[in-house]
């Protein structure tokens, strides 16, 4: 065993912190979401509550989960009625979501409603239905970049969604915080139309988004015919056939329009539909990385010897020649010890360094958790 | 919410020793871990978009491997695409790099790179085993070997086949065909006793080597009654994950194409694993292995087939904690929901009192076997537990763990919840 020198470490000098942030790009595109593996990869429960959406068969062991998709409206909805299909449950989902992400107000204590903006004073209420995509922390990891997601829907016809399309973007969210509020379920942002800044250009928000939840709250709006202004018409002006089938209306069947299926469809019916309608959904996540660095500091006249058995030969150094020479070493570990001198870790430079007398080293340990 | 001292017995600290078994088959330059097929998907041939081994990530599945497709909103250029996943970060002061990027010195880093330039790396990475054939080890200073030399003579006190110098040869002029395992597959150390290699040729095993004697030889031990049986061909370095094999006796009389000069040759121990070669970049005095194929090997090179197995030492450290809720403790909650709806939660408030209605009453949430809406059941405190939350001496949170499923708590149970931390 190599000989230990002991230098202590001066907390004011030698150690600091930092905390570096690892992104990934995540792109899923709808061509995973709805299409390719016959739904095989999509999870539907008995409980028709929701369902999972994986990148693969979730049936194969290699798939992962992705997201989670439901739907849901507030109980003062104008969609609300006891004779619609699923009536309770997309309630219920609504208010899980919105008492979890959002939590109470008043002082009855009432749940709150999603808004399309930051304020969060009941004006711009989210109520009359919304579609909640819920990503999966694989893909999220601490917390979705903020300014970062992108999601494409396609507003055509049933048989043809993508002809034409309408792209969200948190277009006001910042790294540092600018642009979104903090709630319960974290910070979140509006989803714009635009990915300019929308104090200049305008536009309605037509979603939020919980970064470090990672839960995605469209209004079901989105899907909407948009005035001058940007502002959605009404779910009555919007598309046709937004989900496939059909109902009667009388004796004649009709298509099933936007608000139609938020009423007569069940959850797990509108999860198709959105899906059946996302073109694209992207963001960056962030995974944070603490550091601590520990500047380990070897003075000119220290660890200059080694008791490595190979150091000597016939109880002469090695690596010197002259008996007068400066003695010399070669550093291949730093060697991190508590107050008891208890080895805690070790750092292995890449090529040993050479020291002597003459020089004085920094080494630079950094350790992440 | 309530907190509770852990009791002397609650705290549990266990090691679990586990042996993870491997599997390694090579076959026509492909590798294959566990038997694990190649499954294909829509959009890869190869889900998990590796070669052979362990999918690091297993990450982009049945992803396409070009680069970020930007996508224009107003095309359909996404229609149909699956870009893959991939990591990035910018440069700023705490000198990150990704590690995955390749090794960077200073100077690389500083100078390719201004603050706030992205550096990115890609997914999926793996591991697996790979195949070094050294045939002059002296000549070609391959530091591979050359920085095994130490330990290998370090384990000749086990075994003498161990010695870079014995009377069983001298390995710097002997062929080597060194086997590189990744930790990833054994954990602590390779298990002794465990590692089992053979060598087929046109699906008939002509070879079979085992450690039956735990000190690291690989004795021959097969095909029965082969005249080299109870020779060593090699021998295993446990704790670093290496097989180091000198055999180069006949396995049989037959030739085919076993290295990159296209010339066929008799089976040997040294000719084991070929294929499973790749370009070992840090060698750059010894020139890397070629990785063998059909194309400069023959195709004969078909005819053989190699495996490997054997176990790993995984020591996995286990803290299990027994979070107790007695009789008459745990039965109240700060859940809105815990009381009646519709309750004033204040008696009085003004600029100088604030007082909380002291007269709310707790929601009966017991079922009633008549249903709720006939009968209702009569009242009893009960609560509904989901989570427990470990705290530091200090008072801090440091882990949450969340139940399957609500656990109904009434006031006259105790309940013992019991969990595992693996570390």
């Amino acid at each position: 065993m190599p000989v230990r020198n002991f230098e202590p470490l001066n907390p004011a000098t030698d150690i600091t912190n930092t905390r570096t942030f690892l992104h990934e790009v995540l792109p899923i595109t709808g061509a995973i979401v709805s299409g390719t593996y016959n739904d095989e990869n999509i999870k539907n429960y008995s409980h028709g509550m929701f369902q999972s959406v994986y990148d693969y068969p979730y049936l194969s062991s290699s798939a992962n989960h992705i997201f989670d998709i439901s739907m849901g409206y507030d109980e003062n909805s104008p969609h609300s009625a006891s004779s619609h299909t699923q009536n309770s449950k997309k309630i219920n989902m609504y208010n899980e979501f919105s008492q979890l992400m959002l939590g109470f107000t008043g002082s009855a204590n009432t749940v709150r409603q999603f808004e399309s903006d930051l304020r969060l004073d009941g004006k711009g209420a989210m109520s009359g239905g919304v579609f909640f995509l819920s990503l999966g922390r694989l893909l999220t990891k601490d917390q979705i970049k903020k300014g970062s997601v992108q999601i494409t829907l396609g507003t055509g016809s049933w048989a043809d969604p993508f002809a034409s399309t309408r792209t969200l973007y948190d277009a006001a969210a910042k790294v540092d915080g600018e642009g979104t509020n903090n709630t319960l379920g974290g910070d979140y942002g509006v989803l714009y139309t635009s990915s300019l800044d929308p104090a200049t250009v305008g536009g309605a928000g037509l979603g939020i988004v919980f970064y470090q939840s990672g839960l995605v709250v469209l209004t079901a709006s989105a899907f909407s015919n948009l005035d001058s202004e940007g502002d959605p018409i009404g779910l009555a002006a919007d598309i046709v056939d937004f989900n496939s089938g059909s109902i009667l209306s009388g004796t004649k069947p009709t298509g099933l329009t936007l608000e139609r299926s938020l009423m007569s469809a069940s959850i797990s019916g509108n999860c198709d539909a959105l899906r059946h309608r996302l073109l694209n959904v992207q963001f960056n996540n962030t995974t944070e990385i603490n550091s601590t660095i520990y500047f380990c500091r070897a003075p000119h006249n220290k660890f200059n010897y080694s008791a490595n058995p190979t150091y000597l030969n016939n109880s002469k150094i090695r690596v010197k020649n002259v008996a007068s020479d400066d003695p010399v070493a070669y550093i291949t570990t730093v060697g991190l010890y508590n107050g008891a001198h208890e080895l805690l870790a070790v750092a292995k430079l890449s090529e040993p360094l050479r020291k002597d007398p003459q020089n004085e080293l920094t080494v630079r340990v950094r350790l992440d958790y | 919410m309530s907190v509770r001292k852990f009791g002397k017995n609650d705290v549990i600290h266990n090691t679990i020793r586990a042996n993870p078994k491997a599997q390694f088959f090579v076959y026509d330059g492909n590798i294959f871990y566990n038997n694990d097929p190649q499954q294909s998907g829509a959009f890869s041939p190869n889900i998990l978009d590796i070669d052979s081994g362990i999918s690091l990530y297993e990450y982009n599945i049945d992803r396409t491997r070009d680069l970020y497709v930007t996508v224009n909103p107003n095309s359909h250029v996404s229609l149909g695409k699956n870009p893959i996943i991939y990591p990035f970060l910018s440069k700023d002061s705490t000198r990150a790099s990704i590690a995955s990027a390749g090794p960077m010195d200073a100077a690389a880093f500083n100078g390719a790179f201004r603050y706030g330039d992205i550096l990115t790396a890609s997914y999926p990475q793996s591991g697996t085993i790979t195949r070094e054939y050294i045939p002059q080890p002296s000549q070609s200073l391959n530091i591979h070997y050359y920085s095994l030399k130490n330990t290998l003579n370090f384990y000749g006190v086990k075994s003498e086949h161990y010695l870079i110098s014995s009377s069983y040869g001298n390995k710097n002029f002997q062929p080597l065909n060194l086997i590189h395992i990744p930790s990833l597959f054994y954990g602590t150390q390779i298990k002794p006793g465990t590692v089992n290699l053979k060598w087929y040729l046109t699906g008939s095993l002509i070879g079979e080597l085992r450690d039956s004697k735990e000190n690291g030889e690989l004795i021959q031990v097969g095909p029965a009654g082969s005249t080299e049986s109870g020779s060593v061909a090699g021998v295993v370095l446990y704790d670093e994950g290496f097989v180091l094999l000198t055999g180069s006796w006949n396995l049989s009389h037959l030739t085919i194409g076993l290295s990159s000069s296209g010339v066929a040759t008799t089976p040997k121990w040294t000719n084991w694993g070929a294929g499973a070669e790749s370009m070992l970049a840090s060698n750059p005095s010894g020139g890397p292995s070629a990785k063998l194929t059909q194309g400069n090997a023959g195709s004969t090179l078909v005819s053989a087939s190699f495996d490997m197995s054997f176990r790993g030492v995984t020591r996995t450290q286990v803290l299990t904690m027994y979070a107790r809720a007695g009789r008459g403790e745990v039965n109240y909650s700060s859940n809105p929901t815990f009381l009646k709806y519709g309750q004033e939660p204040l008696r009085l408030t003004s600029s100088h009192i604030y007082e909380e209605n002291p007269n709310r009453l707790i929601a009966n949430t017991v079922s009633s076997s008549y249903g709720d809406s006939d009968y209702s059941a009569s009242f009893k405190r009960q609560v509904y537990i989901s989570k427990i939350a470990v705290y530091d001496i200090n008072k801090n949170l440091v882990g949450v763990a969340t139940l399957a499923s609500p656990v109904k708590k009434e006031e006259a149970e105790q309940i013992a919840f019991k969990i595992k931390l693996d570390l």
